[in-house]
């Protein structure tokens, strides 16, 4: 509710990528109330359809006799979005829905067809449901349909509440994508692509048990997604921990946190560019980081530890020694146990030893 | 590194580094602040750690780095989280602290942590090695209750006093990062909780990689590991989940039916719509009550499925059998402290299911707690949906055929 809840605005890069998006939550947190408000701040019509009072026909139309053939006629509020031709469709308590209501759901969230009628693209699908151990009478999702949204947590932090009570809700702000942010959507596609090539089991893994088949898995259509999203959460300059909300959301938090993860080494420097080069190395800012990257340059020195590399290795230590001592220290012990044959002793070795005898791991 | 002069944390984190190498990415990845006065090395849930000079200078390198990997531990095992998901008050954080130290301390100190004073080990606490902070806190939340009383009551000021034969170093208050109280000064700032979560990842992929090597990491750092990067789901969450999904499958076995007219008849003109019928499913529990079984265990289980049956509006439909090599009458019960146990011996879980799908009328799903000490039918019973419950540490494999959910006790 507060504008710094990541998953408010997750959800507006999601509405804004039209990317069907899925908010889970306890009941009465909020999340009718923010997503009407959202609507009404961009001036969109919002259908609100709660899907466990609705039956099959509401959401695969309504078989009529025309002449000969036998139409399937979309509701009202279907006729309604169409004619405006943008809008929000939000489809309320979905995991109450029974599962052949579920199911008739399926295309109306991925496809936007509600019976014979095409919803426009420019309309958002969003939903809202409570965890089955919080609902009376829920259901799992259905896993097809757990795998066509997004899926983000909404938590209520006790001070926003109070900030709402006291100034009342704050509602998301859908960012405005610039036009051609699209063209993103190629390069964050090919991050996923290199992605899957490193870690091909989780380019598809449903899920085994019932109780994780109702949360976002990965799939090849979820990975498209979690590209688009990512596209999206870049072209609107939203925080990362929004785009980590919604690439978790998309894929599920195991193979999310996995993709994060690489995306995060991906950052760090190539070990063989910098021993080709050692003056272009730069330390990374946080600690972790350092560790990876001088750790990582230690490991490619040990497995080929010709005399140039070796020296190369001591050079980035070297530079590396200032701002993080310890960290390179570490990284001096696995190069010092590889010297190689008629290798000289740099002088970058000198560096570590009062620290290696503070540390007592050198002998005086 | 934006780190503050605290003389020595090079040398402290180089020897943490090096005698916890599997630990590195967590002791590089907090940021360590001094903070003159404080009195305390303490951490925050921002991976912050806010550290004493005048306090610290008296330590060794070793001492102060061991002091760093406890509170990189407190952070990994998310102590904090944890205190507010177990409910530990203010007046209870002192116990929850010692307890999640315990959990720390207890394969690290004999792994080579070298804490400035004594460590708090599970001996303090009158418990055995290698359990959860939980399960620490709940056990010197109980002799304490008997005891004396003493240090649970005591409030949690970050002045870090002696406490007597009780004091486990200078450094007592590890800050909210254990015990997940906020504190005054600990403003934003630090490590935003998603990147916790994937530094966590990572040292959990440090942790596993190390310990496939025998010997070289301590078997509950391990464990950890393993929960983390394959988070083994609640068994209450997994069984009623499979329990509604059998449920809804059989309910959700739709069919059109004639006798009703459709509600949607009315727009339809001459043509005559079907309405959707919806068959209540009947819901058998077979109980292995073999020798074997552990009774609280199965009572817990089975008040688990027939809270999930009553709120499914189901559980006017349960019948529970007994079964062991032979099977007991079906009792038809209102609530499972009124299930009797008869039997013991052997298991044959054949005769257990043939007779769930003699009942009449016929069980559509057939829940079986058991631990898997029986034969087995060969394949599925026709029309008949099998949730097993797996009960006990040692329990075997179920077929292939019936979805399976392993209840262990927690």
């Amino acid at each position: 509710m507060s504008p710094n809840n990541p998953a408010v605005e997750a959800l507006g890069v999601a509405v804004a990528a039209r990317v069907p998006v899925l908010l889970w939550g306890a009941p009465g947190t909020g999340k009718t109330s923010a997503i009407r408000a959202m609507a009404q701040i961009m001036g969109l019509p919002c259908e609100t359809v709660i899907a466990s009072i609705r039956e099959p026909s509401d959401f695969a139309g309504l078989p009529i006799v025309v002449g000969d053939e036998v139409r399937f006629a979309p509701p009202a509020w279907a006729r309604r979005l169409a004619e405006a031709g943008h809008g929000l469709l939000f489809l309320d308590e979905l995991s109450t829905a029974p599962p052949a209501v579920q199911a008739a759901l399926l295309r109306v969230v991925l496809e936007r067809a509600v019976g014979d009628l095409m919803l426009p693209d420019a309309v958002a699908v969003v939903a809202a449901a409570n965890p089955p151990e919080l609902a009376a009478d829920g259901w799992d999702l259905s896993a097809p349909l757990a795998n066509r949204l997004c899926h983000l947590a909404w938590e209520t932090d006790p001070r926003s509440v109070a900030d709402g009570l006291a100034g009342g809700w704050a509602a998301p702000v859908v960012p405005l994508l610039p036009d051609g942010w699209q063209a993103e959507e190629i390069l964050s596609r090919g991050l996923v692509a290199a992605f899957l090539r490193v870690r091909p089991a989780l380019a598809c893994a449903p899920p085994s048990d019932a109780a994780s088949a109702g949360r976002g898995w990965p799939s090849p259509r979820t990975w498209e997604m979690a590209a688009r999203l990512m596209a999206a959460a870049g072209a609107s300059g939203t925080s990362e921990e929004a785009r980590s909300a919604l690439v978790r959301g998309a894929v599920g938090d195991g193979a999310g946190l996995e993709f994060l993860a690489w995306l995060i080494e991906m950052d760090l420097p190539d070990p063989e560019q910098v021993l080709a080069d050692p003056a272009s190395f730069r330390l990374p800012e946080r600690g972790d980081r350092a560790y990876a990257a001088l750790a990582a340059i230690a490991a490619a020195v040990a497995a080929d530890p010709t005399p140039e590399r070796w020296t190369a290795g001591w050079q980035v230590l070297g530079l590396a020694a200032d701002a993080a001592p310890d960290v390179a220290a570490v990284a001096a012990r696995v190069l010092a146990k590889c010297r190689p044959e008629g290798a000289a002793l740099p002088a970058e070795i000198h560096r570590f030893a009062p620290l290696l005898r503070a540390a007592g791991l050198l002998q005086a | 590194m934006s780190d503050s002069g605290l003389e020595g944390l090079a040398a402290a984190r180089l020897w943490a580094a090096t005698k916890f190498p599997y630990l590195a990415t967590g002791v590089f990845g907090a940021q360590v602040i001094a903070e003159r006065g404080s009195g305390a090395v303490s951490v925050d849930e921002s991976w912050r750690m806010h550290a004493d000079p005048e306090l610290t200078a008296a330590w060794t390198p070793a001492q102060l780095g061991s002091v760093l990997v406890h509170h990189v531990c407190h952070l990994l095992r998310t102590h904090g989280e944890r205190a507010r998901a177990t409910g530990v008050g203010p007046d209870e954080a002192r116990t929850w602290v010692r307890a999640a130290d315990a959990e720390i301390n207890d394969d690290l100190v004999p792994a080579g942590l070298d804490l400035p004073g004594r460590p708090v080990l599970p001996r303090d606490l009158r418990a055995a090695d290698g359990l959860l902070a939980e399960q620490y806190f709940e056990a010197s939340r109980a002799s304490a209750r008997k005891g004396k009383g003493g240090w649970g009551a005591e409030n949690t000021d970050r002045s870090g006093e002696a406490e007597g034969d009780e004091a486990a170093g200078g450094w007592v208050d590890c800050g909210s990062g254990a015990d997940g109280m906020p504190r005054p000064g600990q403003g934003p700032g630090g490590l935003p909780g998603w990147q916790a979560d994937l530094l966590r990842h990572q040292v959990a992929l440090d942790v596993a990689a190390q310990g496939k090597l025998p010997g070289t990491v301590p078997a509950g750092l391990l464990r950890w590991a393993q929960q983390v990067l394959s988070p083994k789901v609640n068994w209450r969450i997994l069984l009623k989940a499979e329990l509604r999904r059998a449920v809804a499958e059989v309910a959700g076995a739709v069919d059109y039916s004639y006798r009703r007219p459709s509600r949607r008849s009315a727009v339809a003109g001459q043509v005559v719509l079907p309405a959707l019928r919806r068959p209540v499913p009947e819901v058998a529990v077979v109980c292995d009550t073999s020798g074997s079984m552990t009774a609280d265990l199965l009572a817990l289980v089975l008040a688990e499925v027939e809270g999930l049956l009553r709120t499914l509006g189901l559980a006017r439909q349960v019948r529970i059998l007994a079964c062991d090599t032979a099977v007991g009458p079906a009792q038809r019960v209102s609530s499972a402290r009124q299930v009797q146990l008869i039997g013991g011996g052997g298991t044959d879980m054949r005769a257990g299911i043939a007779a769930a799908a003699a009942l009449r009328p016929r069980p559509a799903v057939t829940v079986v707690l058991t631990d898997g000490y029986t034969p087995w039918p060969a394949e599925q019973p026709k029309g008949m949906r099998v949730v097993v419950g797996l009960i006990g540490p040692r329990a075997r494999e179920a077929p292939p055929w019936a979805r399976a959910v392993r209840v262990e006790a927690d």
